[in-house]
């Protein structure tokens, strides 16, 4: 992996308290603290984002906020946008491992004319997801557009 | 009238587990964009999460940011799998926290996590659960499937000490 030299490199620190069971609180500063874990029991564990959901959802916030940045730069519009998500946990060698995730990006647009420039925003979003091109797994999209 | 704001999103998540086979499990979520760089992460049964980029990407202040999350699963897998090998091994600890440091790098294609850095501080009652506990650490590392899913090292500092 060839790091250039010019852009230093960015940090992102967070602290994690276990609180009990397989559960904890996630705290990054200065933001909304997440309570995570894994159920292994109580009905009140079973609304924990467990490290599966956070990582599914980490590479699906990425591709939303590359889209958003081309679609600046683009100068172009849209009027909704929704990703549905399906990470795949499977067993690979000795441990598990995601090894895929499909989305599924349905964008609403004002007008038929600048349906190919979104298309290409959502290419773009799709190359330039840094938090997927961080990750071993196969990401895929599947992508709707329509008028609204 | 309102104007939105442009450093803001608004993302409706929702996972749900698809269980495909012992081997297999799916994780749905859903994102809704609301607007600008803002959105609220949902996940079907869990309570909603804001998210947005970060400041450095154009983001606001003080919302929970993908590489924030990307951090967050890592070290949050790393605990699940640390208490899971505590039951096996049927050692107790009396607490456990961890920071973790992701670092983003441009690389060739763009941005990437080069490194994850994981400091764990385990709390245990006395002296002799020590050594055991650090094999606890040791194989939750290894078996970690977040870590393992992802392209860059994890690194990690353990520190097991005597709580009174």
């Amino acid at each position: 992996m060839n790091v250039k030299e010019e852009a230093p490199p960015k940090y992102y620190p967070v602290k994690l308290v276990w609180t009990g069971g397989k559960s904890g609180n996630l705290i990054v500063e200065g933001k909304a603290t997440i309570r995570t874990g894994v159920p292994s029991g109580g009905p009140e564990e079973a609304v924990l984002h467990s490290p599966e959901d956070l990582f599914v959802s980490s590479a699906t916030m990425c591709y939303m906020n590359g889209f958003v940045e081309f679609t600046k730069k683009m100068r172009i519009e849209f009027n909704s946008f929704e990703c549905d998500s399906v990470g795949t946990l499977e067993k690979v060698g000795r441990s598990f491992e995601v090894t895929k995730i499909v989305m599924k990006a349905k964008v609403g647009i004002g007008s038929e004319d600048i349906r190919k420039k979104i298309e290409r925003a959502l290419d773009l979003a799709a190359r330039y997801c840094f938090i997927a091109n961080s990750m071993k797994s196969d990401v895929s999209h599947e992508t709707t557009i329509v008028v609204e | 009238m309102t104007l939105p704001n442009p450093f803001s999103v608004d993302l409706d998540l929702r996972v749900s587990v698809i269980e495909v086979s012992d081997e297999t499990h799916e994780y749905m979520v859903t994102v809704d964009w609301k607007h600008d760089r803002v959105g609220t992460l949902g996940i079907v049964g869990k309570p909603s999460v804001e998210v947005s980029s970060p400041p450095e990407f154009d983001g606001p202040e003080g919302i929970i940011s993908p590489e924030d999350l990307f951090v967050a699963a890592a070290t949050s897998c790393f605990m699940t799998t640390f208490v899971t090998f505590n039951k096996k091994m049927r050692i107790e600890f009396k607490s456990f926290s961890c920071e973790g440091h992701g670092t983003l790098e441009r690389v060739d294609k763009g941005f990437q996590f080069t490194k994850l850095l994981l400091k764990a501080k385990v709390g245990v009652e006395s002296e002799d659960l020590i050594p055991k506990t650090e094999r606890a650490l040791e194989l939750a590392g290894k078996y970690c499937l977040v870590s393992n899913s992802m392209k860059c090292p994890t690194e990690h500092e353990n520190e097991v000490f005597v709580e009174k």
